[in-house]
């Protein structure tokens, strides 16, 4: 059977938090970016864990759904930061606040 | 019979929707014909229903006839009915004959004008409606007609809509004339509420029953209302010569027609009422007295000749009002038949007046135009005889009637009779200083720098032939009931309404004798100040500043209510408006935007913080979940 569900609950946290600090903490829109998936992968995780724990197939239906919108996701952040750089902007989220209130 | 009634009433209205869905597919002559043949029509359907009517049994001759209900509501039924009864069938007569030569007469005096067709089919409608109001088979019918025949009022004084003085006409017309509806349909709320019907036999038989309780004297009263608005007599009588902006046909229309006349109609219609509130009607006899008193004194000043014409029309409905007042029906409806032919045939005279000196309406510049308009002149000096009451023309006939029913109506009746001899005396003074500073001396030097002749064509033809017949018509429409001798028209209107009063022959003579030497005596009068030039004009410098201010009801008006509702409104505006309403708009919109602005401080644009605050919000929405569990 492998390893009890809560190992797996505290890898996932463990990723999650991880991409969190990475979020909160860094400047680079492409680390951000990084960041954001390596969350997305904990909850995954944590999902699969979940649904192998229970029996149910419903959390291996949602991770296959969170790996789709984590790919559509990546394609549109990719896409704005090649924008970004082709507009000669500096790669800093820190700089880009023009939508301050 | 029936037939021919619903065929009557609903011929002009025809018409104004005829002419007003073809708009300019309709020639403006051809719309003026097509006004005037409906009109005709209705006046043939009226004579057919007046003497298949005359085969008739005295007992069968009233009939409700209901096409369908028109308004129901819980056990409250209205049908869009009509009554036929010798008393709206000669209504009926009268307003689409007479009518029908006005607007005849209009086809000439129109041509020319932009708005012809516009002007025809309000015509149409405005006979519509005075038909509709006698007509009516129930109160609120007649309300309908009464309503309708204000709103005419208001299209066609206000015809000339580019004259501010005109608008302001229109307004008054309208704002006075709905004062009169708003009593009348309180009248008929307390109708409703006492009867449960506006029928009017269910509310006839009501009043029978109530003879001078509160109720009834209320109802009464609130239909005098209405119809003192509406007949111009006091105490609202102000609108009915400013009245005198609209085109001069429609002078004629309102004055000799329709409008005027509803007043009588309703004091006659409903007087099994008003005979069981007396005060009240006697109240309307009082109130036609001072109206003709008040009305002939205001005439003798006027410089207007179209102005001069209309107070002598409030002057007669006075008389009609004394009449109707003292129950003598047939009297009053006599009078307002003849009064109907010669006032008819002097506004369209003083039209061909107008005309023939490029639309100038003062008298003081006319002078001598018996030289240029002999046959012009022949009609308005009958129309003149008539209005005086000369005999043997209409005039004479039923203006003595109803005089002769003052002397036999008691000593209130002795007083209104004595007003009503000043009055004739005054009729003749007014009417004859009008026709020789019209007509009479030397032609004016205006007269002679700006007379033209008409052109002999259609319209010119037109104007004529109705003046000729209306000519015709004031001289032999009062031989249709000789006091003493030959009452046709009152035994025809007994069933509808009996007289209450009877004179005797002694008092038919005393009357004519005092109404025609008073009525000469005035004419002399007026010939040897303005004919001979004899007497000077009396200056009486208070006087004649009263009289041209028309005893200053307009001013009195304007100070009792218009000035304090302006006043009202300017304080309500500063008092309530500005601070209340406005301020807590203000206030609002204030309080959002400051909201807004202290808001806007949390949007920093650095992802950085929106990632935090997400965060700490998960986390504490983390804690709280497990915590609450």
């Amino acid at each position: 059977m492998g390893p009890n569900v809560t190992w797996y609950v505290a890898v996932a946290s463990f990723l999650f938090g991880i991409g969190a600090l990475g979020v909160m903490l860094r400047r680079s829109p492409l680390i951000i970016l990084l960041s954001l998936e390596i969350m997305l992968n904990g909850a995954n995780l944590a999902f699969i864990a979940f649904s192998r724990h229970h029996g149910h197939l419903d959390g291996q239906v949602f991770a296959l759904a969170v790996m789709a919108v984590a790919a559509a996701e990546v394609v549109v952040g990719l896409g704005l930061i090649v924008a970004m750089n082709r507009r000669q902007l500096v790669l800093d989220v820190d700089k880009l606040s023009t939508l301050r209130g | 019979m029936i037939i021919a009634s619903w065929v009557c009433l609903f011929a002009p209205l025809g018409a104004t929707v005829a002419i007003t869905l073809g708009g300019t597919r309709w020639t403006r002559r051809g719309a003026g014909r097509l006004a005037t043949a409906s009109v005709f029509v209705s006046f043939i359907a009226a004579a057919v229903a007046f003497f298949s009517m005359l085969g008739r049994d005295t007992g069968d001759r009233s009939h409700l006839s209901t096409a369908w209900t028109w308004l129901a509501a819980g056990n409250f039924h209205v049908g869009l009915s009509i009554l036929v009864d010798p008393l709206s069938i000669f209504m009926m007569l009268v307003v689409s004959g007479v009518g029908a030569l006005i607007v005849g007469y209009s086809i000439g005096y129109m041509d020319g004008d932009d708005e012809e067709r516009r002007y025809f089919a309000y015509m149409a409608l405005f006979v519509f409606s005075m038909l509709l109001l006698v007509q009516a088979g129930n109160l609120l019918l007649l309300l309908v007609g009464w309503g309708l025949v204000g709103l005419c009022s208001y299209f066609l004084i206000g015809y000339h809509h580019e004259r501010p003085a005109a608008v302001a006409a229109a307004k008054k017309a309208f704002i006075m004339n709905a004062f009169g509806d708003a009593t009348m349909a309180l009248a008929f709320f307390l109708l409703i509420q006492k009867t449960g019907s506006l029928e009017f036999a269910a509310s006839f038989q009501w009043a029978g029953g109530a003879a001078g309780t509160w109720a009834v004297n209320l109802v009464a009263l609130g239909l005098l209302g209405g119809a003192v608005a509406k007949s111009a007599q006091l105490p609202l009588q102000t609108w009915l010569p400013d009245a005198m902006e609209g085109p001069t046909p429609v002078s004629a229309l309102i004055h000799a027609a329709t409008m005027v006349t509803a007043g009588v109609y309703l004091l006659v219609r409903a007087a099994p009422i008003f005979e069981r509130a007396a005060h009240v009607q006697q109240l309307a006899a009082g109130l036609g007295a001072a109206t003709l008193l008040l009305a002939g004194f205001i005439a003798l000043v006027q410089v207007d000749i179209k102005r001069v014409i209309a107070y002598s029309t409030m002057s007669q409905i006075g008389y009609m009002f004394l009449g109707a007042g003292l129950g003598a029906y047939a009297n009053a409806m006599f009078h307002l038949m003849t009064h109907a032919f010669f006032k008819a045939l002097l506004f369209l005279a003083a039209g061909i007046v107008i005309h023939a000196l490029v639309g100038e309406q003062d008298m003081r510049k006319m002078g001598g135009l018996r030289r240029f308009l002999p046959r012009t002149y022949v009609a308005f000096l009958v129309g003149a005889l008539a209005l005086t009451g000369i005999p043997p023309l209409s005039g004479f006939f039923s203006k003595d009637s109803i005089l002769a029913s003052a002397l036999a109506a008691g000593w209130y009746g002795d007083l209104l009779f004595a007003a009503g001899l000043v009055g004739a005396f005054l009729t003749g003074l007014y009417t004859f200083r009008m026709l020789f500073l019209v007509f009479g001396g030397e032609p004016s030097a205006y007269a002679r720098e700006h007379f033209h002749q008409a052109e002999r064509n259609e319209p010119w033809l037109w104007m004529g032939l109705t003046v000729g017949a209306l000519t015709v018509l004031s001289v032999i429409g009062g031989w249709i009931q000789i006091a003493g001798l030959w009452h046709p028209l009152t035994d025809f209107l007994k069933p509808a309404a009996e007289p209450l009063v009877e004179p005797s022959g002694l008092q038919d003579l005393l009357a004519s004798l005092g109404a025609v030497s008073l009525g000469v005596a005035g004419a002399l009068l007026a010939w040897s100040i303005y004919g001979t030039r004899r007497i000077g004009v009396p200056s009486a410098r208070p006087l004649r500043a009263l009289l041209e201010h028309k005893f200053y009801f307009d001013e009195a008006y304007d100070l009792l209510f218009y000035r304090p509702a302006v006043r009202l409104a300017q304080s309500l505006r500063d008092s309530v408006e500005r601070p209340l309403v406005q301020g807590s708009l203000t206030g609002i919109a204030a309080g959002a935007r400051r909201v807004g602005t202290e808001v806007t401080e949390l949007q920093t644009g650095v992802v950085r913080t929106y990632a935090f605050a997400i965060a700490g919000s998960v986390a504490v929405l983390a804690l709280v979940f497990v915590w609450v569990k």
